[in-house]
């Protein structure tokens, strides 16, 4: 058995991958019982790949809600903590770059109206 | 005049000496004291934590493990019409009686379970007499 592409699997819609999932869990439910009551080792060997045939299937379905919630929440104040991006646990509790740089007014005027000059000479 | 001038002065010597809002001390009846009943606001988030629910992990394929077909249990599969299987061990008798008979297409009088020494648990489904248990343990592949 050839394992389902995931490019593949996109181009369908959500029941169709619905369907798609139920029937690779009867198929791994019938090489279970083939398991034990003493089956080939064709069908042996084909439980890996219907295992992650469901697998890549599942994350297509994933895949394809949150690409959904994403278009819904973009350019929204409070977006959903799944759509914001990982990163990491350090990384995202840092100050933003507009944080860190803020400047108090008065500092900012005098940056603005006395900015560091450069000159050259003139050979 | 006088009688009429009473009444506000002592209005407001109270005012004076005690503040403009007098709350009245409720008379306790207890001994003990619990927290009076305050205002609480239903939840209005202003984001999703988790934006697509994930999938419900107990569903009928993940519950049946797999049949046993051990000399035991293909004896009692012959004689008192019943199915053994091992079971997810989290799952329960109402849910393990539901999905066998979605997934197998029977009708199940009763189920019985153990758990057994090694942490899985073993399910008794015991199928009502119209259906043949031999015939449905060949129809899986257990025979």
């Amino acid at each position: 058995m050839v394992k389902v592409k995931a490019s593949e699997l996109r181009k369908k819609d959500q029941d169709q991958l619905k369907k798609q999932v139920e029937d690779l869990k009867t198929e791994l439910s019938t090489l279970k019982v083939a398991k034990v009551a003493g089956g080939a080792p064709a069908k042996l060997a084909k439980i890996k790949v219907v295992r992650k045939s469901i697998a890549t299937a599942l994350t297509v379905i994933h895949e394809k809600k949150l690409t959904q919630v994403r278009l819904d929440s973009k350019g929204k104040k409070y977006q959903p903590l799944d759509v914001r991006g990982k990163r990491t646990r350090a990384i995202r509790r840092r100050l933003t770059k507009k944080q860190e740089n803020k400047l108090v007014l008065r500092v900012l005027k005098r940056k603005q109206n006395f900015p560091q000059r450069r000159f050259a000479v003139a050979k | 005049m006088a009688a009429k001038a009473k009444p506000d002065a002592k209005k407001t010597g109270k005012v004076l000496k005690k503040g403009l809002h007098q709350r009245k001390h409720k008379k306790w009846t207890t001994v003990r004291f619990r927290r009076p009943e305050t205002k609480v606001l239903p939840r209005k988030p202003k984001y999703a934590r988790l934006s697509v629910a994930g999938k419900t992990r107990l569903d009928k394929f993940s519950t049946f493990l797999q049949p046993l077909a051990t000399e035991k249990a293909l004896k009692i599969i012959e004689t008192f019409n019943t199915l053994v299987f091992l079971v997810d061990p989290k799952s329960n008798k109402k849910q393990i009686k539901e999905f066998a008979e979605k997934l197998y297409n029977i009708k199940v009088t009763k189920v019985n379970t153990l758990i057994r020494p090694d942490g899985k648990k073993k399910a008794f489904i015991k199928i009502s007499p119209e259906y043949e248990g031999v015939d449905i343990a060949n129809k899986i592949g257990i025979i």
